[in-house]
């Protein structure tokens, strides 16, 4: 334990928003040049933040309004908010070079980093509101990037975050009329009576927004699409998930003391946001979009941790939390890294880019294992701490535990099968007729090596889960977390899985694989490539083709699952699309009274004078 | 030295080796009654181990354009998986009250691997047909997994533990309604697991010619085939820990012969299943598990939960 100064605490808040004015103001055409400044900034800040990892916890009062407060809890959110800055900032070097307004986006992801830390420091619910809508603000900004497609996508996150933004402050008015203050660290209020649950719930609809829980989900998957790879790897996928889940675990633990009713709640939100949300993404034809649809489901597993209230949950879900930042952004990067190469991360028209592209496919793939839960990467270790949090709380004689346990179980093998058809339609497929007129190759280093080092940490916090990324984030934060209820060795577990895959291995050596001959494919007794399916010209032929985009429609058709889905597509369940149709709705009637006849204005203008006419008379003189 | 115990458990006893021979012998079994039931003679005991070998010996063919690494490991992926699968399993029958490697979730998610390990090294063939197989079985994985899931998880809802151990220390001897019910789902779900008629519609010799298998020869295919061998042993063991009592070793030679009843009984269930049903379609088995089979499972999760 280290105690850090005062100015220690204050230089990282002010570098980022520093460094990321002067990006703002470099000029267009020397574009990359901000980019080197936001990797020297970003570099800088893991140097500044790194020992913040072991501080100890601290109240630093600078004034009536910037008051900061470092704990076990948020040091690690820090220190993943800068290393997930720094991530995204390498990757962008490639990714984004030669494209327009590099200065902006550089700007405005330091922007958004320094805003995270005031955020995520912040001992006082004014400072922290500020920083929170400066985020949504570099958000609308940072999607908009993206160009001319991404305007709506930009449009709908500004108006969902900044919605829930208003709920927020209002939430943050009824807590301090409530407890006459609005500091964080004051002791938690009881959750009964009317005042005291709508102010838990505005606070829990901010956080749910910002992570993109279910039903404030919408604009992920819009923003994940259209966005670029790299904003969408960063914002969506890592840090809105760490602020809005650092919310919740706030709210649910320090701010008030919930009652029974208030978990199976907040329970019943994230499981049904694991399997609506898995449901959908098992449907989609985009990658960026499915992986969207994921960056959703798995908010679910951190939600129904946190909600089940017992050490062991809250800590997986803290957990999941940082796993699926790892695992999530290095499916973005990769999805960015596909697009690069070809142009299109529709999942029809790619296929074949294992052999091209291996290092994307392996980050892929191990990132894929990894969200599905498979041991032992990270996801397995959390998902298996989460478990064990909805069996902790099944003791307490409710029912609903098991509905709980067996919607989040189930959501991992749907995951897989979701992921299964990544993997099949963009890399292990036949290639399609536009990637061959390609010539791909592997991304450069600059782009696969940060994608790289993401999986690479995910497989290191799978095995060595709790002598790394627990004993050093999660067990300070959440005490008495580190009482497993279940088995898990994960070192010799790993040990005896890869001993049994060398058993594997030695039996090929010493049999007849060595000599493996290469051959074409035959399907119904004729080589496949050039089995005639069909007379066209050169160029516009068509060979037997299975992209795997309709791997599940046998699933889409089933009966009660076909309504769902037809109400999906009619947008039923998009409270912005919803909110959209009733305010035009309401439009509608106003613009009737507009039809420009000058006596029906004179009309509205008296009946307006007799109603303050009136108001007037009544109201009694003093 | 832990390790090297480790290591020697995992090859010898009571893993690879000591599960794939039990395995050979079963497939023997089965085989053996498949034919009585056909009126034919059927194989000597022998034969599946000939067999194994001679998929070692056999040529190996890659399909033009796939990743030849990826295609020959995929195998592996599933290989491993059910190997610590078996370890786990068989440790916790024989030192039925310490913790060993993993627990009851640990045991259901490495059991998925082999198959996972199916669909991945389908879709690395670049074939069709494969990929029809593939997407067959993880469509057969979401199905199954749903009421399997309830049923394993009826002793977790009497124990409320998801350790092996407690989990084998709660059981009576006298079957209670809610865990007949749920063996009746888990024999469905293994007869899917173990890829057995009416459940093997992601190979379906007829209409896919092999399907997720079709481009895998010599010891790749192999490779799979000692995969569901270890699975015919590590399965109905698992069944039988989580619902059956396990195999009581502590009791003498009754306690084993009991065990080795259980055992083989779940294995002739399975055998007289896949030689007396049709094979289904993939919809019509996505249907009868997420309906049909899960009203079952629901049914004695329900029952648990009232304490029967």
């Amino acid at each position: 334990m280290i105690d850090v100064s005062m100015h220690s605490i204050i230089l990282p808040l002010a570098f980022p928003l520093i460094a990321g004015l002067l990006c703002l103001f470099v000029p267009r055409r020397a574009g990359q040049f901000a980019a080197y400044i936001a990797l020297i900034a970003m570099a800088v800040m893991i140097v500044l933040c790194w020992p913040l990892l072991t501080a100890a916890p601290q109240i630093y009062d600078v004034n009536r309004w910037i008051h900061l407060k470092l704990d076990a809890l948020n040091r690690f959110f820090i220190v993943a908010t800068v290393f997930f800055g720094l991530i995204v900032t390498v990757y962008s070097l490639g990714f984004m070079k030669g494209k327009v307004r590099l200065g902006e986006y550089y700007g405005y992801l330091l922007w958004t980093v320094g805003f995270s830390l005031i955020a995520l420091l912040a001992n006082e619910f004014i400072l922290l509101l500020i920083a929170w809508g400066f985020l949504g603000l570099l958000l609308y900004m940072l999607v908009g990037i993206g160009g001319f497609s991404a305007a709506g996508a930009a449009k709908k996150s500004m108006i969902i975050i900044g919605g829930s933004d208003a709920v927020f402050i209002f939430g943050i008015a009824l807590f301090w009329q409530l407890t006459g203050t609005t500091r964080l660290d004051n002791a938690p209020i009881m959750l009964h009576g009317a005042r005291a649950t709508i102010a838990f719930f505005a606070i829990i609809i901010a956080a749910f927004a910002k992570a993109g829980a279910m039903p404030l989900h919408t604009w992920v998957p819009e923003a994940g699409k259209h966005g670029p790879a790299s904003v969408a790897a960063f914002l969506p996928a890592s840090l809105d998930k760490l602020l809005g889940i650092y919310l919740v675990t706030r709210a649910t633990t320090g701010l008030f003391v919930l009652g029974g009713h208030f978990h199976t709640l907040i329970m019943f939100l994230g499981a049904a946001t694991i399997i609506c949300a898995v449901m959908m993404a098992l449907i989609q034809h985009d990658m960026k979009r499915l992986l969207s649809y994921h960056a959703v489901s798995q908010v679910g597993y951190m939600i129904l941790g946190i909600g089940t209230g017992t050490a062991l949950g809250i800590a997986g879900g803290l957990f999941h939390m940082l796993n699926n930042a790892l695992y999530k952004s290095a499916l973005f990067l990769g999805a960015g890294a596909v697009e690069s190469k070809t142009g299109t991360t529709d999942l029809d028209h790619l296929g074949g880019l294992a052999k091209t592209m291996p290092i994307t496919f392996l980050v892929c793939l191990v990132a894929s294992l990894s969200i599905s839960g498979i041991p032992p990467l990270n996801g397995f270790a959390s998902k298996w701490m989460i478990y064990q949090g909805i069996v902790e709380y099944g003791k307490n004689g409710s029912w609903t535990w098991i509905v709980w346990l067996i919607v989040a179980m189930l959501g991992s093998a749907l995951t897989l099968a979701s992921f299964v058809k990544v993997l099949h339609a963009v890399f292990l497929c036949k290639a399609s007729p536009e990637v061959k007129r390609k010539n791909i190759t592997e991304v450069g280093p600059g782009m696969w090596l940060p994608m790289a080092a993401l999986a690479v940490i995910c497989i290191i916090t799978g095995i060595f889960a709790t002598r790394l990324p627990l004993r050093y984030c999660i067990f300070p934060a959440v005490p008495g977390s580190d009482a497993f209820a279940g088995t898990w060795w994960a070192g010799p577990a790993t040990i005896a899985l890869v001993a049994a895959f060398i058993i594997g291995g030695v039996i090929y050596l010493i049999s007849s694989v060595r000599k493996a001959r290469t051959c074409p494919t035959y399907i119904g007794g004729e080589i496949m490539d050039t089995a005639v399916i069909s007379d066209l010209p050169q160029g516009k032929e068509r060979s037997v083709e299975v992209t795997g985009t309709a791997f599940y429609l046998t699933i889409r058709e089933l009966p009660v699952i076909k309504s769902f889905y037809s109400l999906a597509d009619k947008k039923m369940f998009d409270p912005y699309d919803l909110g959209a149709k009733i305010v035009f709705y309401g439009v509608g009637i106003l613009r009737k009274a507009h039809n420009g006849v000058l006596p029906l204005y004179l009309t509205w203008f008296l009946a307006g004078a007799l109603l303050v006419l009136g108001f007037v008379l009544t109201v009694p003189l003093k | 030295m832990d390790y090297l115990i480790l290591i020697f458990q995992l090859i010898i006893f009571p893993g690879f080796l000591f599960t794939a021979v039990i395995g050979l012998v079963i497939s023997w079994v089965d085989r053996k009654v498949t034919a009585k039931v056909q009126m034919r003679v059927g194989p000597p005991l022998l034969q599946p181990f000939y067999d194994i070998l001679k998929y070692m010996i056999k040529e190996t063919c890659v399909p033009e354009g796939a990743s030849k690494i990826f295609f020959l490991s995929a195998p592996l992926f599933g290989f491993a998986a059910v190997n610590v699968a078996a370890l786990i399993v068989w440790q916790s029958i024989i030192h039925p009250q310490a913790a060993f490697m993993g627990d009851l979730v640990v045991v259901l998610y490495l059991l998925t691997v082999p198959a996972l390990s199916l669909v991945l090294g389908s879709f690395a063939s670049k074939n069709p047909l494969a990929s029809i197989g593939g997407s067959r079985e993880i469509k057969l994985i979401m199905a199954y997994e749903l009421p399997f899931l309830l049923a394993v998880l009826v002793p977790v809802i009497k124990t409320h533990s998801i350790r092996l151990a407690d989990i084998l220390g709660a059981q009576a001897a006298v079957l209670a309604p809610s865990g007949i019910l749920a063996l009746v789902v888990a024999i469905v779900v293994m007869q899917a697991k173990l890829a057995l008629v009416p459940f093997d519609c992601s190979e379906a010799e007829t209409e896919l010619t092999g399907g997720a298998l079709i481009e895998y020869s010599g010891p790749a295919l192999g490779m799979y085939k000692l995969t569901r061998v270890m699975l015919w042993v590590v399965m109905p063991l698992f069944v039988m820990v989580v619902l059956l009592g396990g195999i009581n070793l502590n009791n003498g030679w009754q306690g084993i012969l009991a065990g080795i009843g259980k055992y083989v009984g779940l294995v002739v269930v399975a055998v007289l299943i896949r030689n007396t049903a049709p094979r289904v379609r993939i919809d019509q088995a996505v249907r009868f598990f997420w309906g049909k089979v899960t009203f079952v499972a629901v049914a004695a999760a329900i029952l648990a939960l009232m304490g029967y």
